[in-house]
This record gives structure tokens, sequence and C-alpha cells, in this order.
């Protein structure tokens, strides 16, 4: 088997979670297996933006900041995303399903304005039809 | 003879749900027994993403777009397949591509030429289209002889600084260490460019390909493809193609029977843009902080682990197939002294077609945006130009008359960058992008270096407050003074360049930034400014 | 081999430097001024602060100095507009979220961000915005020990705290966390810091450059101008850290800095020599001599005192004779302190009855060592560990014991890769880290290290060469080793076989290994034979006499080599001569002018027992504290408490002091000067930090003024002329004196005035044995005196813990020291806890055949099941109650190590 890096044993213990963080546990383990001391780990693991210590949605919502997404609209869609899901950017919404963040360039800027769901792109994007995906989300979580 | 339908399945088609028109045509050729006779698959990007899912169907070279529905589905079996004419409301020319190959004269393109061609998930037809012909060809050649043809060809780096490759390759070649590696910088994060997305979508072989022969050249046998978390679809179909490679055993011990052998593999980012910088991508693929490395040493003499390494843009790398095929004398029939090939740009912003071209070096900007990127929307006028990324250069509506080559845009203090080209309009505000452009470095720095980390917060600070009509006097002194020190002292290259656009529209664009400072007032009405 | 160079140009003029410089050094070396902020040479080389730029011709951007390396043909220009605009621009972003708050800051003059603002006349940055300092949340999270403060508005992200810590320290427990403009220094998860594995070292604290990480116990004492500095030694262990004092204007120690030494600490210290000062301030502070009546202590005068000690002595001397006086030396005190008492035994006493704790320490060392060896000291320097490829810790719990040796150890691990076999009954922080972590049976060690010498034999590693020329009894020791049964050793010492070949093969195939080894080895009834053991192993694979290869028992207390050197031992006269031998005492008896007694005195370890049966009637103790000390000591009480006349000579009332009928107040070690010798032979110069405390005197100045008043003058005006007479005396200190340690000491033997002194003993393997050959000795394996049984079915171990110093007289009265340690605990093995059904922290009685007592558990995955352990630092719950006074019969050190006891609840 190759060797991991801190990196990967960090992303995988994120992919293996349903909140999407990685648990002090994840940590602990990691530390013992690869004699890195904590310091080390946290270090890595709050200087990557996809990675988190704390507990996040079932869905990361990945709203696109970049240059081209803000000249076609893109404010106004974060905004969008605030006030339907009722949380700031950073945050999880109450029921757990979402947790907003700004991407600095999700590399579609061609059909800009863009978001990302987890790993599915949304492009030219209205603010009706963020609307609509999140509810589309929402209704199929339930399910 | 058998017919494929390709379907663009690219990030962005896909968007455009281009999987469900697979289904569809599947679905529908089946029914009709057509199964055994067409094929349907997918295909790198092909240029329609904008309005729809576009496919081509071979050997006939029909391309339709946008097929949206099910019926667009039932129509095109019908009546290709079954009635053998071509669906002429569905019909859309080979647009970009063909214009371009009237005006420059170009038979083919090099990079892109098997992006929406083949599909992306199939190695054989990578094959087909004399893939792996040039790794080959490389197997024949010793690897000076390699080296030596890289070098001939004047191939310089497509990531950014243009630094010959031939001459990066050969210092690793000549470095002795018991480990070398090739390093594959697919960390594409400058905002406003997908470049090489689309060609790991469309062409994933041809990375590979590229790789094994910088591998042979330089005596490394490991690889690694860092690809930014986010590009998920990049990452499916490299690992699939990497997988594919291993079975035929391109990859692996004793490739084809020789002496050379290769592992390669993927790894991810996680979401930090600076580990495209090539000595922060080396501490992110050892697991650190994606923080720069001290340079020198270089990473062809002492890269990962220490060990020398090779680290190429994408995009480098798909030019070396075809140049171990058909050689460097064939390839420096394109482009002009001193930036021979093509480039791949980026288009985005104000413009009537979006997407990736790829045009020989030399080409005017101008007609890249007015020819090939139909002019600006809605037929406004032209305000500025952001050439490179965000960390390259602002131009003006009267510089944009420059073709596009190292050596040119050196001229105006500008190059290719990470080729994207953000184009605005007379409706955008230069403060407003300013800020965009502030906020990005602000959020992406390393924080490792006090010039880029303090130095990028407070440009940004500045220019927020600027921007809502707080702005004083002494501001536009400062962050000049500010951008002149992040510029020469900052550790790398992205607290160097950050500054680069917001210097060049102080500069270019006073009036407007006065506007805002001194009137309180936006020109063009974006920014709110508090009276 | 001639050096390469390269020519360069620096501000228009022609130099021309060693290559490999950087431009920083080179300009430096030609006295051109670079400011720095973030660079740390050797330590912190991030190149993040930007100050340090200069303008290299045809370089895009301006170069920074620190960690750009001169390259043939550079143009340099150090002082162009564009340098010093972007200083001036960094320094104003590094201040962008910093206060102004230099009138109440305690860095404030000794602050590099504040005199490089002065430099560049920056009085507020461009770019402050006071609302913002004073929002950004004050993230004290993590600074809630008693040792460290954390101000992070004062933190510039230099980063020298975080490289610090994991290149000095190498225990990186603070980092680098977030990014960009979110990027601080922190814990992991923000944990309190005391929640990590900091060690309290305070090494980050010395490296920051600004009052961001400062040490909370000197806030609001004063600023760096108010103080006193003053080089000295610390206190504590026998690493002999060099370290600065600053004393302010009442007479207080306040802070305390390590030197940069290179042979030594090179800037290092641990938490007690950084934090552990406080006890010389204390209250507690004897400060007049005390005279016990009517079981009650009063004042008394030092005249009344000495003339009453003198007059008593003297009864006791012709009543029942000299050797009815034992005299306690001490490790505490001076060389020149030790030479005096000794000297006031033999000559003014008459009698051989002294000795000092090297005898519960490191007798067996001295004993083993002289036997094999022919000198009983470590062979090789700390400066030379770095030269070992393999590092053998056998009983030696460093990182807490000898922590800054642990850190060079780790260092040299992490740097250069070298291998770290540890051999302990207890996972010790330095096991954590071992490449090979051995955890075997106490009182095991002669069947681990015969069992990895039968392996090193077999499997040919010996080497034959180096025993040829350099050892005999080789013969002996592979007959004896023919029949040794693997797997039998494998079981007394509950160890896998195949661990123990790891060790074996990693040790018996290194180029140069050394052995550090302590308390675990020596404090057995076979201590000597577990030294003789260990020369074994180092004498059949020849390292021994070369850089890196060598023996070295860490020396314990900070003057514990010293005093044994200088003579307050019961068997030889400074420098290891015998005094049984005619010549020696005929020498000194010149000297001294009186007879001197010609047999061996009484060791420490028996004062007890001589007490209770008579034989001993008077103890002047100088600087120890056998009632805390001793082994079994409500036994040694006892006798103690026969004795007709007790004198102790303390800086505080110490246990044995308050039995005592005389207690005589002395000068402690910040405030004295002379020499201590560290662990590695080297004699180091103590320097007075702060007057002495009124009514207290120096140790050699109190038991000479004793002599004198019992008749035998001794007038020594200063501790230098003391230093003077014992070099005259002792061949292996002949050339030491007070003027020439002024640098950085000298390692002994050191045989004249121009004897740069000895870094290595044994070099090119020539030992002070007949031919000049170490002896190889066979050894036996025999259990310690008490095993467990039904009844006490545990093996209680004692020792130490970083944050406590012995009977805890001075750590316990550092409050930063005791607040965080406040109270004893056992450490005790989560299967025994949970067979016990022990809960963490919960109080138990531990019972031996000696008595028991109770103290809180501390459940642990350090100790070998089956083992427990208890330090000895706490008079409440002292640990000493219960050890085993069984002693080696050599070398009469106890088995401080190996007792069988019961743990209950209660
Ligand atoms: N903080 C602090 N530092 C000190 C001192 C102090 O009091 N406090 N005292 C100083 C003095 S005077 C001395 S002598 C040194 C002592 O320094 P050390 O010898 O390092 O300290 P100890 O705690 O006595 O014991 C050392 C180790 O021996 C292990 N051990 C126990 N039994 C055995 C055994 O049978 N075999 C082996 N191989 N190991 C065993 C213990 O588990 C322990 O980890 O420390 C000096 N440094
Ligand atoms: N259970 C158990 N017991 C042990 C050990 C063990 O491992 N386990 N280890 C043993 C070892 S290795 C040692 S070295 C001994 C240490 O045993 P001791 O030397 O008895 O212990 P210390 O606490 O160092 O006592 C020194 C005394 O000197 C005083 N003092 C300090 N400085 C000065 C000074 O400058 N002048 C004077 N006059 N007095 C001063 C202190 O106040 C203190 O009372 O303990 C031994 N006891
Ligand atoms: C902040 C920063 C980001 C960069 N991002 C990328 C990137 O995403 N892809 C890339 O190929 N090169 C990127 N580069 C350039 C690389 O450091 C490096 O020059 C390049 O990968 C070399 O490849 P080439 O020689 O093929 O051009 C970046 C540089 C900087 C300073
Ligand atoms: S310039 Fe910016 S990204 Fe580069 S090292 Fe400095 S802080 Fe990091
Ligand atoms: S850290 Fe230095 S600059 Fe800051 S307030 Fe204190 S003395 Fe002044
Ligand atoms: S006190 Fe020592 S161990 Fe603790 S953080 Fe500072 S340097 Fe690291
Ligand atoms: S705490 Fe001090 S040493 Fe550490 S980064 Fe901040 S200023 Fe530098
Ligand atoms: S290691 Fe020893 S000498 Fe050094 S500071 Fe700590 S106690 Fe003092
Ligand atoms: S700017 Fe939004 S995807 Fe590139
Ligand atoms: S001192 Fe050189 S960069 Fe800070
Ligand atoms: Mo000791």
């Amino acid at each position: 088997m190759k060797k991991t890096s801190i990196l990967e044993d960090l992303q995988k213990a994120e992919s293996h979670s349903k909140e999407n963080y990685i648990t002090f546990k994840d940590v602990l383990q990691i530390s013992e297996n690869k004699k890195t001391p904590l310091s080390k780990i946290y270090g890595v693991g709050t200087f990557y933006s996809m990675l988190s210590f704390k507990p996040r949605g079932r869905h990361i919502i990945r709203i696109c900041g970049g240059l081209a997404c803000h000249l076609a609209g893109g404010d106004k869609l974060i905004n969008k995303l605030k006030e339907v899901l009722q949380v700031d950017v950073g945050e999880t919404t109450k029921d757990g399903l979402f947790t907003l963040e700004e991407n600095s360039c999700l590399g579609l800027c061609s059909v800009a304005p863009v978001m990302m769901i987890d790993d599915e792109p949304y492009g030219n994007l209205t603010e009706e039809k963020v609307e609509e995906i999140i509810k589309s989300i929402k209704e199929g979580t339930k399910k | 003879m058998k017919h494929r339908i390709l379907i663009a399945e690219d990030s962005k088609s896909l968007l455009n749900r281009a999987k469900e028109i697979e289904k569809l045509f599947k679905k529908e050729l089946e029914k009709r027994n057509l199964s055994e006779t067409v094929s349907v698959l997918p295909t790198g990007s092909l240029g329609y993403e904008d309005i729809g899912v576009a496919l081509v169907i071979y050997p006939d070279n029909v391309l339709y777009a946008p097929v949206n529905s099910k019926e667009d589905v039932q129509t095109i079996v019908k009546e290709h397949f079954v009635d053998g004419k071509v669906v002429k409301k569905l019909q859309k020319p080979f647009k970009r591509f063909s214009q371009i190959e009237k005006i420059m004269g170009i038979q083919q393109r090099i990079v892109l030429e098997n992006v929406g061609k083949i599909s992306p998930e199939d190695i054989k037809e990578y094959i087909a289209f004399d893939g792996y012909k040039g790794f080959e060809n490389a197997l024949k050649t010793s690897p000076e002889g390699v080296i030596k043809e890289i070098k001939d060809s004047e191939l310089r780096g497509r990531g950014g600084a243009g630094f010959p490759t031939g001459k990066k390759w050969e210092f690793t070649a000549k470095a002795k260490s018991d480990k070398k590696y090739i390093i594959c910088n697919a960390d594409e994060g400058e905002p406003g460019t997908f470049k090489d997305r689309t060609i790991m979508e469309g062409d994933p072989h041809r990375v590979i390909e590229g790789m094994l022969i910088a591998g042979y050249a330089t005596g490394a046998n490991e690889g690694i493809i860092y690809i930014r978390g986010e590009y998920a679809l990049s990452i499916e179909r490299l690992e699939n193609a990497i997988s594919q490679a291993y079975d035929l055993g391109l990859l692996g011990n004793n490739i084809l029977g020789s002496n050379f052998s290769f592992d390669l593999q993927v790894k991810k980012g996680a979401g930090a843009y600076v580990c495209g910088e090539e000595t922060a991508l080396l501490n992110s693929i050892e697991g650190k902080r994606g923080e720069p490395r001290k340079k020198p040493p270089y990473p062809p003499t002492a890269g990962l682990w220490g060990k020398p390494t090779v680290i190429n843009n994408v995009e480098t790398l798909a030019n070396i197939p075809v140049i171990m095929r058909k050689g460097a004398e064939w390839f420096k029939q394109f482009g002009v002294p001193g930036s021979y090939g093509t480039k791949l740009f980026s288009l985005n912003g104000d413009l009537n077609w979006k997407g990736v071209v790829e045009v020989p070096f030399g080409t005017n900007l101008s007609f890249i945006i007015n020819e090939i990127g139909g002019g600006l929307k809605d037929n406004l006028s032209l305000k500025a130009v952001i050439l490179g990324g965000v960390s390259g250069s602002l131009l003006t509506p009267n510089e944009i008359n420059t073709p596009v080559d190292f050596n040119s845009l050196a001229k105006i203090e500008a190059g290719p960058g990470s080729g994207s080209i953000t184009v605005l309009s007379e409706k955008r505000c230069i403060v407003d992008v300013a800020k965009n452009i502030a906020k990005f470095f602000r959020h992406e720095s390393c924080g490792k270096c006090t010039p880029c980390r303090v130095g990028t917060d407070q440009m940004y600070k500045i220019i927020d407050r600027i921007s809502k009509g707080q702005g004083e006097g002494s501001d536009i002194q400062i962050m000049e003074k500010l951008g002149r020190t992040m510029k020469l002292t900052s550790f790398c290259g992205l607290g160097q360049t950050a500054p680069n656009a917001i210097l060049q529209s102080l500069k270019k664009f006073p009036d407007e930034w006065n506007a805002h400072i001194f009137d309180k007032r936006c020109p063009v009405n974006v920014c709110r400014l508090e009276a | 081999m001639e050096e390469k160079t390269v020519k360069v140009k620096i501000n228009g003029k022609e130099y021309e430097f060693p290559a490999g410089i950087t431009i920083l050094k080179a300009c430096e070396k030609v006295g051109i001024h670079i400011p720095t902020l973030c660079y740390l040479e050797g330590v912190s080389e991030e190149g993040s602060c930007g100050v340090c730029v200069v303008e290299v011709k045809g370089a895009r951007t301006l170069q920074r100095s620190c960690i750009t390396e001169l390259l043939e043909g550079m143009e340099i220009y150090t002082d162009t507009p564009a340098v010093k605009e972007a200083r001036e621009m960094n320094l104003e972003l590094a201040l962008a979220h910093h206060p102004l708050d230099c009138m109440t800051c305690d860095k404030n003059g000794d602050c590099l961000l504040q005199d490089l603002a002065y430099e560049f006349n920056v009085k507020k940055s461009v770019f402050l915005d006071e609302s913002e300092i004073y929002e950004k949340e004050k993230q004290t999270a993590w600074d809630t020990n008693p040792f460290i403060q954390f101000d992070p508005q004062k933190c510039i992200l230099c980063r020298r705290c975080v490289d610090a810590c994991e290149n000095q320290a190498i225990v990186e427990a603070i980092g680098i966390a977030m990014r960009g403009i979110d990027e601080k220094v922190t814990t992991p998860f923000n944990l309190p810091l005391e929640q990590t594995n900091c060690q309290f070292c305070g090494e980050c604290v010395q490296a920051c450059p600004t009052g961001a990480l400062i040490e909370k116990p000197r806030i609001g004492k004063g600023r760096i101008y108010d103080f006193k500095a003053t080089d000295t030694v610390c206190s504590y262990c026998g690493v002999g850290c060099n370290i600065r004092l600053y004393t302010d204007k009442n007479n207080n120690i306040v802070m305390a800095k390590g030197l940069p030494n290179k042979l030594v600490n090179d800037t290092r210290t641990c938490v007690k020599g950084r934090f552990g000062f406080e006890y010389v301030n204390s209250k507690d502070r004897l400060t007049s001599p005390l005279i016990k009546e009517n079981g009650k202590f009063r004042k008394a005068s030092w005249d009344e005192a000495i003339q009453y000690i003198a007059r008593k002595l003297t009864e006791i001397k012709n009543k029942y004779g000299s050797d009815s006086i034992g005299v306690l030396g001490s490790s505490r005190c001076t060389n020149e302190d030790n030479y005096v008492v000794q000297k006031f035994a033999r000559a003014v006493i008459g009698t051989n009855n002294v000795d000092n704790c090297a005898r519960l320490c490191h007798s067996s060392t001295v004993t083993g060592l002289k036997m094999a060896l022919g000198a009983g000291a470590a062979t090789n320097s700390i400066d030379d560990i770095k030269d070992a490829d393999v590092m053998f810790i056998i009983g030696s719990n460093m990182t807490e014991t000898h922590p800054v040796i642990a850190q060079i150890v780790k260092k040299h691990q992490k740097d250069d890769g070298a291998k770290i076999i540890v051999c302990d009954p207890r996972k010790t922080d330095i096991a954590k880290v071992a490449d090979v972590f051995i955890q075997h049976n106490p009182g095991t060690d002669v069947a681990l290290l015969n069992a990895i010498m039968k392996i090193i034999i077999d499997e040919d590693l010996v080497d034959e060469e180096f025993i040829k020329e350099h050892a005999v009894g080789f013969e002996q020791l592979k007959e004896e080793l023919k029949d040794f049964d693997l797997s039998e050793a494998s079981k007394i010492t509950g160890v896998d076989l195949n661990l123990i070949k790891q060790a074996a093969e990693i040790y018996g195939q290194a180029k140069n290994a050394t052995i550090f080894y302590t308390m675990g080895i020596t404090q057995h009834t076979t201590g000597t034979d577990n030294v003789l053991s260990i020369a074994n192993l180092a004498l059949i694979t020849g390292n021994l006499g070369r850089e890196g290869a060598g023996i070295n028992p860490l020396r314990g207390q900070a003057n514990v080599q010293g005093a044994c050197d200088l003579g307050a031992l019961p068997n030889v006269f400074p420098g290891y001569q015998s005094v049984t031998d005619e010549s020696v005492r005929e020498k000194f008896e010149q000297a001294w002018g009186v007879k001197l007694p010609k047999d061996v005195g009484l060791p420490v370890s028996k004062f007890g027992e001589a007490a209770l049966s008579g034989k001993l009637k008077a103890v002047y103790v100088m600087g120890e504290n056998p009632l805390m000390s001793e082994p079994d000591i409500n036994r040694v009480r006892e006798g103690f408490e026969k004795l007709e006349f007790i004198v102790v000579q303390d800086i505080f009332l110490s246990e044995t002091a308050q039995i005592a009928d005389v207690v005589l107040p002395a000068a402690a070690a910040y405030e004295k000067d002379g020499t201590f010798t560290n662990t590695e032979r080297r004699v180091q110069l103590l320097r007075v930090a702060k007057e002495k405390l009124k009514g207290t005197k120096f140790d050699w100045e109190i038991v000479s003024e004793v002599a004198s008043a019992m008749g035998y003058p001794m007038h020594y005006k200063n501790s230098a002329e003391i230093m003077d007479e014992a070099a005259s005396l002792t061949l292996s200190y002949a050339g030491i004196h007070h003027y020439r340690l002024e640098k950085q000491g000298i390692q002994w033997p050191c045989k004249d005035d121009s004897d740069p002194g000895t870094k290595i003993l044994h070099r090119n393997g020539h030992f002070n044995k007949p031919n000049g050959r170490g002896v190889i000795h066979a050894v036996k394996f025999k259990p310690p005196a008490e095993l467990p049984d039904k009844e006490y079915p545990f093996v209680l171990t004692t020792g130490r813990i970083l944050y406590h110093y012995h009977t805890g007289n001075e750590s316990r009265r550092v409050k930063v020291l005791d607040e965080f340690v406040p109270e004893n605990y056992i450490e005790i093995s989560k299967k025994d806890a949970d067979k016990l059904n022990l809960k963490d922290g919960e109080i138990v009685k531990v019972t031996t055949r000696r008595g028991s007592i109770k103290v809180k558990t501390r459940v642990s995955d350090r100790p070998k099941e089956g083992v427990v352990f208890v330090s000895f630092h706490f008079h409440e719950a002292a640990a000493n109650i219960l050890t085993n006074p069984a002693l080696d019969p050599i070398a009469n050190i106890p088995e401080y190590k190996v007792a069988a006891c019961r743990i209950e609840k209660v």
C-alpha cells in the first residue's frame, strides 16, 4: 500500500464523516500513526479551506466569489443563499443540511455565476435557479 | 462504417445535463435496434456549453447543439441515422475552430486536437488517434535526445512564468539522485482560468503521455498529478485513465518491454490557491501546510522530498506528445520566435462567447476578443481586459491591439499568465473590480510573509473603504507604496503579483479612483457610496 | 583543504567571502548593518518579515539577506531608496495590528520591534486602526498556565517561537494555524498549553522578539533596564546550563534566560532553569543561625552558634573519637565549598566520614567504571552527541531529569537521523520517540544487557580489533554467555526477544554509539554489576574513546560531579586520590599541616545504621536532606534522633534541619561565586546574581569559621583562592583557576595552566588501568533484594518528575512550579488500575514492609503492567517512607528503584 500523507489522511477522515469534518479522535489517530505532533496536523487542517475541524452540513455549498462570477452578479446569489438558508458564509443551517462557503474561483467562469454543491457544479445561475436547487436537494434528502 | 456520437461531457456541459442526453440516446438507439452500429461516448468540451449540450457525429463530422430535450434526441436518431440526413435546425458549425483555421491558415489544433473528437474515458480511442506514439518515439530515442528535441522546440512553460521546458528537464536529468519525480501542476485556481480542466476532462491520456516522456527524459520514475480538490471530474477522468494505462502496461514496470518504469498517481488539493505555486505544491503533496519554500534550491534539483523534481503545467505537458510525434521543426511552424506553438485562453467576462480557445502565439488579442469571443455582450464598449488572471495585468482598449506572445506582451508589462482573458465592459467599475481582486488575494495569501499577509489585507481594506466613499487623499500614494513593497519583497509569486492589476488600474484609470475618493461617487454606479 | 571563496561587491566595494554564507552574514562580517526581525540563527530562518531585504543587481525583486546565499559576482546594495522604503513599509505592516503599548509593556527596552520602529522612525503605522486592535478578540484560550503569557495583539507572526519549539525544544507544542490574515500562533485546537505536550521550557518565550510571549512571573516586576544581569550556571541538574539571571532593585531574581554557549545548552533551559529561581527570594529562607533549646529553635548570633558548634564537636571528638562524627558535603554547593568541607572533616575533625548525595546516585558508577575503565565519569561531551549515530538510553528519564540533553538528543535524531534506543520500565517521553523501546522489568538490566551482548557476539558484531588492543576479560565474558539462554532472558526481562535483537543489532552495527544511563541503572543492589555490564557492552563493540562513542552516566545534581572530584567522599581525597595510599596521604598531610586518618570512612547510606548502633554520635550536614532522601526514612530518623549533636547548614529549615541542634543559614547558589562541574566534567563559573541575604554566609565561609574556632585556622579571602589551593593538590584540576573559566569553562582532566581541558576520556582506547586496557567483567544476573509477592504484589519504583527537584526544598518554594504540580501521585497502568478498580485521581494507600503513604492515582500509559511509580519530592507523601534500604555491596547505593508494595483504596 502507498504511504499516505497527513493531508491525505485528513481528507480521508473528512470524507468518511457524514458531517463533513475531521474529529479530534481522527486527529489523535493520525498523530499516533504518523508520529506527528498535534500542532502540525492542526496547522495543516486549518490551512486548507476544504477541510474542517468543526461539524458542517451534510452538503457543502461552494458559491463562487471569483471575478467572473462577481461580474455576473455573484453577490446577489450569495445574498440569496444567505436568505434562503438563513446563514452567513461559513455557517451551517439549523437543520444541519447545508454549510455555505465561498470559493475563490471554481474554474467554471464561462458559465458564471456558478456554485458547487458537494461535487456537483451548477452554472448560469439566477436567484430563482438557486432557490429551486436548494429546494430540490432539501426534498431529495428528506426522502 | 460504425457511427460514433460524441457528447460533450465536460463539467460545464454536465451541468446542462449532458449525462441525461447520453442516456436518452442509448435508449433511443436501442429502441431502433441501432446499438450495434452507433456508439455513444462522452467527449470533452465542444465549445457550446454556454447554450446547452453539444455533440458531434463521426465520421460525418456533424455538430449538433444545443440538444436539450428528448424530442431533440429522437429527431436526431430518426433523421440522422434512420433517414440519413443532417438535422439542419440543430446543426452548428465547428464554430471557433473552423474560423481560426480559416483565418490563420492552421490545419489542426495541437493541444486540444482530441478534445471533442475522442472519448476521454477510453484509452483505445486515444491510441486510435496516435496516442502514446510520441512516447514510443521517445523510447526509441535516448533521454538526451528527447531533451534535445524539447529544447529544439523551444517550448516554454504554460503555467505562467514561461520557463523553457527543455532546460528545466535538463536540470533534473543532470541532477544525480536515487529518486526523481515528475509533477503535473493541475491546481488551476487563478480566477478566470479553466483551460487545464478542458484538457484533463477531454483528453486525459495526453497528460499521462507527456509525463511519461518527461519521466523517461529526466530519469524519473514516479509521477504525481496534483489536481485541485474542486475538480471532481478531472480527478475522475485522470484516475480512470491512469488505471487503463496500467492495464495496458503503459504505466508500471518495464513499460512496453523497455527498461523504463514509471508509476503515476493523482493527489487532490484541498482548497488553497497558493498550492499552484510550485514549492507550495510540493509541501502540499508532502502533506504539509501549502506554504512556499525558499528558492533556491529550485525544484528541478531539490523538489519533492528534497529530490530532483520537474513541475510542469498541464498544458505544457499536453504539448509534449505531439512534439515527440511530429518533431520540433513541425511544432515551430506555429507561433512566433520566442513563443512557439499555441496557447489556450479561457475567455470570460462581458463577451458574447465564453470558453476555451487554442490560438497560435502571436494572435492579436483584439482578434481573440472580437472575432473568437464574438465581441462584447449587448454591443457595449470595452473598458479593460484582465489578461493572465487577476495576478496578471490590466489592459486598456488601446493596449489590446497586441499579439499575444511573451515578447510582445512584455512590452506592455503583461504576459499570457494563466491564459485567462476577462473582458470588462464600460459598465464595470474599476474600483469594484480592484476590490474583488484584492479580496481574492487576501483570502488566498498563505500568511507566511508579512508583506503579503498584511499587505493583501490592507490593500483590501483601503479599496473597500474607497468603494464605500470613505477614501482619503493619501490612499493612492499609500497603495502605490504598499504595492511596490509587496512586489519587491513578498516571499513568493502570489504576493509579488497580487498588486499588479491594482497598481495598473491606479495608473490607467486615475479619474475613476479620484471620483470615488474625492467626489464620493461611482461614475458607473456600481459602488454604493455613503455620501 | 582550501576553502572556496566568492568575490562580491557590496555598496560598490569589493570583498571576498567564504562560499555558502548568506548576504546577512557577509555584511555582518564587514560591519554593514542590516536590520532583521524574524531571523534567529540556526533556529528560525523562514524569511518571513522582509525587513532584511537588500538590492541585488539584476534581480527582479529585493532579496532577503538572512536566507540568501552569496553568489560569485553578486552586486549588493544595502541602502538604496527602494531598500529603505521596503524595510520601512514591512515594518509598518508588522505594526499594522500592534498596539502602541510600549509605555506599559514589560518588553519595553528589550524588544526588537521597538528597536526597529525607533531605527526607522515609525511612530504609528499608517495602517494602524486602533479600533481594530482592540476589537480583535484577545485570544487567551491557550495561555492559562502559570508560566507563559501570550498576547496575540503583540504577535507579529515572525514564527520564531514556533521554530524554537520545533528546532530547539523539539516538542512542537505550538504551531502556526489558519491561513493568510487569519494566521495565528496557537496550540492544537487552542487547547490550554498544559494540555499539550509542552514542557514549559520557555524556549519560545526567549525566541520571541516582541512582548507577545512573556514569562508570567516577571510581569509587572520591571523592564530590562531596571534589572541587573548576571551570567551564571543553573543550580538544579547536572547539565549545567549557562543562564543569565535578572535581578530587580529589591534584590529579587525575576527572570532567567538561556545563554548561547554552543558547547552546553545553546540558549536552551528547562522549566526549572527558566522559572525555578524564585526559591532564592523565598520568605522561608534562613537568615539567622538557630540553636535548639528545650526542643525549640531560637535565633542566635553567628558568633554564639559557631562557638557552640566548635565546643560540642570538640567535646564529642574527644569523648568518642574522630570517627564518631560524620560530615556531609553537598552536590548543591560549589567545588570550593566541598573542598573546604572535606578538608574540615579530615584535617579538623580527623575522620574520613565524609560523603555526599552522590552516594545515593552514582556511587555505583564510580565503582563500576573505575573497575572497568579506571575513571568514574562521563567519557564524552554534550557537544559530541552530534557525532553519535546511535544513542542508547537506559534507566534515564532524560526528558524530565536532564531536559536540555534530551532536547539535544532529540534534535540529533530529528536532524541527522541518529537512532534512539530506550530501555526503561516506563514509557517515558524519550521512549515515545525511540526507534526501539524496550520496556523491561525493573531490576533486570544485567539480564537484558547480557542478552544484548550475547546477540552481538553471536552475530559477530563485536569489535575484535578493539578488544585485542584495548581490553582484557573478553574470553571470560564469552564463556559466561556461552550457555546463556536468550529465551530465559526474555522471560526475566519481560521483553519480546525480537525487540532485544533489534536493539542489539542497531547498537552493534553503529559506527559510533553512545550510552546514556542514570538511576535506573545505578540505584540497585546490583548497581555496580549493572554499570559493569554497560562497560562490557561498550568495550566489546569498541564504542569508547571517540567523538560520539562512549559511556555517559548523566550526573544528577548541579555539582555532584564536582563534590566527588573535590573529595567529599569517604575513600578519596580531591581528585580521587585514595585515603589509604600512604604517599597521597603524606602529600595532603604536608599541605594541610596535620596528621590525616588512614581508614576509609562511612558512606552516607550507612549513617542511619551507625547512628542507631551508637557508632556515630554527631553529624555535620552541609546542603543535604537525608531525612527525606535516604531510603526508609523512618528508620534513618530514628537513628538521627539518637545522635548527640546535629548541625545542619542549609538555606531552608529542611526536614533534617528541623531535628538539628544548630542550624546555620547559608547563601544560595545564585548568591555565590565559585564553580560547579557539570555532567561532562566541565568546570564552570558561578557569579553573584544577587547579593546574599542579610544574615547568611557562604558555605565555605561558615565551615572555615567552625574550623578556625576548633583551632584549625582557615582564612580564605575568596572562593578563587580555595580553587587555587585545591588545584595545587589535584592533578585533574591542576590547570583550573577562576580566571581561566570566564568564557566557557574547562573540562577536566586539565593538567596545567595551558591545558585546554579534555573533551573525551580514554581517547584512542587508552584506559587508566594496568597496561592501559579496559577490563571486561563477566557478570551474572541477580534479582533485586525485594520481589513482589502475594502480600505486596506490585513493584514500586521511585524517581523524579520534571517540575520538582528532590526533597522539594527549592522547587516547592517556586510558586509557579508548586502551583503547577502541587501534590504527589502514583503512576499506575490502565490495566492495573482496572484490576484494582481504581479511577484516575482517586486517593490510595501505598504500603511496603517499611510503611505507607497516601497519594492520588494517575492512570497512565507510562508504567509497565505490575510497576508503579512515585516521586520523592513531596514531604506530605514521602516516597522514602516506602523504599528499601538494601545496599549494593560495593557501592553502598540503596535500591531506590525496586520495592514490593501493595495498593489499597481508602
Ligand atoms: N526534574 C528533576 N530533574 C532532576 C532531578 C530532580 O529531582 N528533578 N534530580 C537530579 C538527580 S540528582 C539525578 S541523580 C537525576 C536522575 O535522573 P534519572 O535517573 O533520569 O531519574 P529517575 O526518575 O530517578 O529514574 C530514571 C528512570 O529509571 C527508570 N527505572 C526504574 N527502574 C529501572 C530499572 O530497573 N532499570 C532501568 N533500566 N530503568 C529503571 C524509571 O522508570 C525512570 O524513568 O536527575 C537529576 N535531574
Ligand atoms: N526514593 C528515592 N530517593 C532518592 C532518590 C530516588 O531516586 N528515589 N535519588 C537519590 C539521589 S540520586 C539523590 S542525588 C538524593 C538527593 O538528596 P539530597 O541531596 O538530600 O536532596 P536535596 O533536596 O537536593 O537536598 C539538598 C539540600 O540542600 C539545600 N541547599 C540547596 N542549596 C544549598 C546551598 O547552596 N547551600 C546549602 N548549605 N544548602 C543548600 C536544600 O535546601 C536541601 O535541603 O536523593 C536520593 N533519594
Ligand atoms: C500563486 C501562484 C499560483 C500558481 N498557480 C499555478 C497553477 O495553478 N498551475 C500551474 O501550472 N502553475 C501555477 N503557478 C506557476 C508554478 O509555480 C510553476 O511556475 C509552473 O507550474 C511551472 O510549470 P511550467 O514550467 O510548465 O509553466 C503558480 C504560481 C504562483 C506564484
Ligand atoms: S507572498 Fe503570500 S503566498 Fe507567498 S509566501 Fe508570502 S504570504 Fe505566502
Ligand atoms: S512588544 Fe515591543 S513594540 Fe510592542 S508594545 Fe511591547 S515593547 Fe512596544
Ligand atoms: S515552553 Fe517549550 S515546549 Fe512549551 S511551547 Fe514553548 S518552546 Fe515549546
Ligand atoms: S509570539 Fe512572538 S515569536 Fe511567536 S510569532 Fe508572535 S511575535 Fe513571533
Ligand atoms: S536542564 Fe538542568 S541545568 Fe539545564 S536548566 Fe534544566 S535543571 Fe537547569
Ligand atoms: S470566477 Fe467563478 S468560476 Fe471562475
Ligand atoms: S530577517 Fe530576513 S526576512 Fe525577516
Ligand atoms: Mo542524584
